[in-house]
């Protein structure tokens, strides 16, 4: 997990598949990641339909349909799981990830598996859990159940920095 | 004692008991609007009830700081809690979700009736297809879970459609709950007080119940460091009135010491000093009583100018005791000296007359203060202090005081050129001027601290409370009228927006449409058969679970037949509050107000409005300085009125152009150079000043007055030196010490007066030197 402190920038692909209890079939997603150390992270879907969801601190700006909307973090609790786990996992940031889950970590450098599950009683009642599976410094798979019953699973596959 | 003597002095006990009890219940007020006109144009009118009574003017703005944030977010909590059951608030809000649920539930419930997406095509097979498809996108971005919650009853998306109608812009930001300032190091709350930001009683209740509470709360959560702060109108209205009340009263009984010493060793009796203060104190008194009765209340701009009437109310008395050897006779002396007193009482209530008509009250009360004050102070002296002392009474003012009042005044007559000089050079200053000499926002007559103004500005900028500049404003006769006026403004500013003149705007039919839209929105919804084929046609070939739209279709079916929404049905939301700012009635007359949000250009907004009747696009920051300005123009009018009026009664008492020349000249010089002094200080001349100049006239007449007529150089003219020289002390002190006041407005009059007095007396004797004593 220290190795993952270390990341300035990296770059990467997903896809994202959405099991939703309203649909029959799974929706799928894809698009980039892109990460600034400390706080900036950017995902730009291109698939289905272009959306870019820009995280700077606090602050989400989500750019679709020509429209721009900014938002808090706060107000958006499974936008902010995605992107606390992420980001916090790939600053390194420990006390981040501490103060709105509960964190257990499993294997070893070479492949680990850290599981997450929220403090705020009012965040669980969205959010079951969110599962980050990696190799090294590097984030393999995301996985966010939430409460209701419908999951996510994002496989993200890194570009070579 | 006469009897008339006890008529006369039963008479003014009586009077001032009387007098007194009225001042001590009168209401005392300091808000603005006193400076607003009393017969006002709509606009005029409109922006007086914004100051006076409009949601605007009963909203407080709270910072809590000084503490960690999780703390600051809890104190809030608790603070936004207590006081939202509380009787003097109709709001408290700290953006904490469970206060926004009510809001939501309200527009969930009625979104059918709210959407402007409502319309006939928007629920045929084309429309439902379309709604579903963006569904399936929302469903894959970033705010996809909220979709897949309201996507069963709300597939067409009506509710995001309402919200983002109401919330076009992002509020302040939350943390940990709560809304926070950008730095996160203020946590930020929006109250609403019951009671009308002009009531300010009221608004003291609601700011002390704030920090009572506060200070309850922070004790309870061990959080002692949090600091509270609060800002808005009410806010400063109260700090206002304590602050002028503090002012006042500070600077009354520092003039009241510092006149007495002056006085004892000029008087070098007591007895004197204590009757001397007499007529002044019953002046002000009676005319506290009388701007109370006339007016229903006193604004504290006015108590604070009267405080200083002190300043010309002892000097009848000043020039009775100085002119009054002992076992000379005091009766003889005013009966010597009382048709000039007399004169001088009449030039200032020939002045202070014509405040009188102003149109604006705060200037009328002033008039009468001054008017009933002076003529009090004047009758006093004349009819009740013989009454109150022996006839053989007398002062001995010291015999060197005299001597080199003399000896000044000799050589006076050698500052005849620089007087000219002086008078050309400030002309000339004051023309090169122009208009900058004067300041022409009405801000500059609000007495609000600028820290105060400052932390309102960054309180205003955290919340993104509303600072409202431009509004569409729609008369109508009954509600329905107004609303139904302010959807045909909202369709004309809809296009406004489009072309980008302005960013948005909010309207009342936002949030209350009227109830013909509402029932064109109930006959858009198809029968619920109908909506359910169409709806399965759309659905085909989607991936959505069977059946999962029953909620939705049950929600339209009940839409259709639903009553329509009132504004009762929105009572204990924050969304109440804003259609009560938005639509209001008065005396039957219903106003529906559309603010402008970013307006860029506002004349292409004007122009688009101009073809609908009964609506105006009002700019209330062009309205309120074309108000002041004609505010000040009037008092401007009116002090060249009275400047004429004392003429003509110089003109008619002396018989004679050339004596009451002389003895304007002087005063008018002391005007002009106070002018230019004051100027050249830096200071952009208000109508504080203006009225300050009037009083310059008033006093300064005295003494040019006496100068002229030197009724006393046969006798003692040293004992005409000393009076004069110690009236126009006992001025500089009171109007010098009201120029330390905090207030601007005490300030401003207390510089000019001060200044101008000193000038008049000084220009008054340098001009009376030089003309060869009459016999």
């Amino acid at each position: 997990m220290i190795e993952l402190g270390q990341v300035q920038h990296a770059t990467a692909r997903f896809v994202e598949r959405r099991y939703l209890k309203v649909l029959k079939s799974p929706v799928e997603l894809s698009g980039t990641l892109s990460y600034d150390a400390p706080d900036r992270l950017v995902r730009r879907t291109l698939e289905p339909r272009p959306e870019t969801l820009t995280v700077d601190g606090e602050r989400v700006v989500i750019e679709a349909q020509g429209r721009v909307r900014t938002l808090r973090l706060e107000d958006y609790p499974v936008a902010w799981a995605f992107v606390e786990s992420f980001r916090a996992t790939l600053k390194g940031d420990m006390a981040a990830l501490e103060r709105f889950y509960r964190l257990a970590l499993e294997g070893g450098p070479q492949r680990w598996q850290l599981s997450l599950t929220p403090r705020d009683p009012k965040m669980s009642a969205l959010i079951e859990s969110v599962l980050i599976d990696g190799r090294k410094g590097r984030i393999n798979k995301i996985e966010i159940r939430e409460a209701q019953g419908d999951r996510s699973v994002m496989t993200v596959v890194e570009d070579a920095q | 004692m006469s009897r008339v003597g006890l008529i006369a002095v039963g008479a003014w006990v009586a009077l001032m008991a009387g007098c007194a009890w009225i001042a001590w219940h009168a209401n005392y007020t300091a808000d603005l609007s006193a400076f607003l006109p009393r017969t006002p144009t709509p606009s005029q009118k409109l922006l007086a009830e914004q100051l006076r009574q409009g949601v605007v003017s009963r909203l407080i703005l709270v910072g809590i700081e000084g503490a960690p944030p999780q703390a600051l977010a809890a104190l809030s909590q608790a603070l936004a809690a207590r006081l939202a059951r509380d009787a003097e608030f109709a709001y408290a809000a700290n953006g904490s979700q469970e206060q926004l649920a009510a809001d939501g539930e309200f527009l969930m419930r009625h979104r059918y009736l709210l959407s402007p997406g409502v319309t006939p095509e928007h629920f045929s097979v084309a429309g439902l297809r379309e709604a579903l498809d963006g569904d399936l996108a929302d469903l894959g971005s970033a705010l996809g879970a909220l979709t897949s919650r309201l996507l069963p009853s709300d597939p067409t998306g009506e509710f995001m459609r309402v919200v983002e109608l109401l919330e076009p812009e992002a509020g302040p930001q939350r943390q940990n709950g709560v809304w926070f300032n950008s730095a996160g190091t203020r946590a930020l709350l929006l109250l609403q007080t019951r009671a009308a930001g002009f009531d300010i009683d009221a608004q003291e209740r609601a700011l002390a119940r704030i920090r009572s509470v506060f200070d309850a709360v922070a004790a309870q959560q061990s959080a002692l460091e949090a600091r509270l702060s609060a800002t808005g109108p009410g806010v400063f209205a109260v700090g206002v009135r304590a602050q002028i009340k503090h002012d006042v009263s500070r600077i009354s009984l520092l003039a009241v010491v510092l006149v007495s010493v002056m006085l004892l060793a000029v008087y070098r009796s007591p007895r004197a000093l204590l009757m001397t203060l007499l007529p002044a104190a019953s002046g002000a008194v009676a005319g506290v009583a009388a701007v109370a009765v006339a007016f229903g209340s006193v604004h504290g701009v006015t108590l604070g100018f009267g405080a200083t009437l002190l300043g010309e109310g002892v000097d009848y008395a000043i020039y009775l005791f100085t002119n009054t050897a002992p076992g000379n006779g005091l009766r003889r002396s005013l009966a010597r000296i009382w048709p000039t007193l007399l004169l001088g009482v009449l030039t200032s209530v020939v002045g202070f007359s014509v405040l009188l008509l102003s149109q604006f009250a705060g200037l009328a009360q002033l008039g009468l203060f001054s008017i009933v004050g002076l003529i009090v102070a004047y009758v006093v002296t004349r009819f009740v202090l013989p009454e109150l002392i022996p006839d053989h009474f007398g002062v001995r003012p010291p015999a060197a005081l005299g001597a080199a009042f003399a000896w000044l005044a000799r050589g006076a007559r050698w500052l005849r050129i620089p007087l000219l000089l002086a008078v050309v050079l400030s002309v000339a200053w004051l023309a090169s001027r122009g208009h900058a000499l004067w300041d022409d926002r009405l801000e500059s007559l609000s007495p609000v601290a600028e820290s105060d103004k400052r932390l309102d500005e960054t309180l205003r900028r955290d919340l993104g409370a509303p600072d409202v500049r431009y509004l569409a404003v729609a008369a109508a006769d009954t509600e329905q009228g107004a609303l139904e006026a302010a959807e045909r403004v909202g369709a004309v500013l809809e296009r406004v927006r489009r072309a980008e003149a302005i960013r948005g705007f909010e309207s009342p039919a936002h949030i209350l449409p009227s109830d013909a839209t509402q029932r064109a929105r109930q006959a858009a919804i198809p029968e619920p058969d109908a909506l359910r084929d169409n709806l399965e046609q759309a659905a085909q070939g989607l991936p959505f679970q069977p059946r999962l739209f029953e909620p939705f279709l049950k929600d339209a079916a009940a839409a259709r037949q639903q009553p329509l929404i009132s504004a009762n049905d929105m009572a204990g939301t924050a969304l109440a509050l804003r259609l009560e700012s938005l639509l209001s009635e008065r005396d039957g007359a219903w106003t529906a107000m559309l603010p402008l949000r970013a307006v860029r250009e506002p004349s292409a907004a004007a122009r688009e409005l101009s073809g609908l009747a009964g609506v105006h696009l009002l700019d209330l920051k062009a309205e309120a300085d074309a108000l002041y300005r004609g505010y000040r123009d009037q008092a401007l009018h009116l002090a060249l009125i009275g400047a004429a009026a004392i003429a003509l009664l110089l003109f008619a008492a002396l018989r004679s152009a050339r004596r009451a020349a002389e003895v304007l000249l002087p005063l008018a010089a002391a005007v002009v150079v106070t002018c230019a002094l004051l100027s050249l200080g830096g200071h952009q001349l208000t109508v504080f000043n203006l009225v300050g100049l009037l009083l310059v006239v008033g006093v300064g007449s005295n003494y040019t007055l006496f100068f002229e007529r030197e009724i006393f150089p046969r006798s003692d003219p040293q004992r005409t030196l000393i009076s004069l020289a110690s009236c126009n002390a006992s001025t500089v002190i009171g109007f010098g010490l009201l120029s330390l006041a905090h207030a601007n407005v005490l300030r401003a009059i207390g510089s000019t007066v001060a200044l101008g007095a000193f000038l008049s007396l000084m220009f008054g004797a340098i001009l009376a030197a030089s003309r060869p004593v009459r016999g």
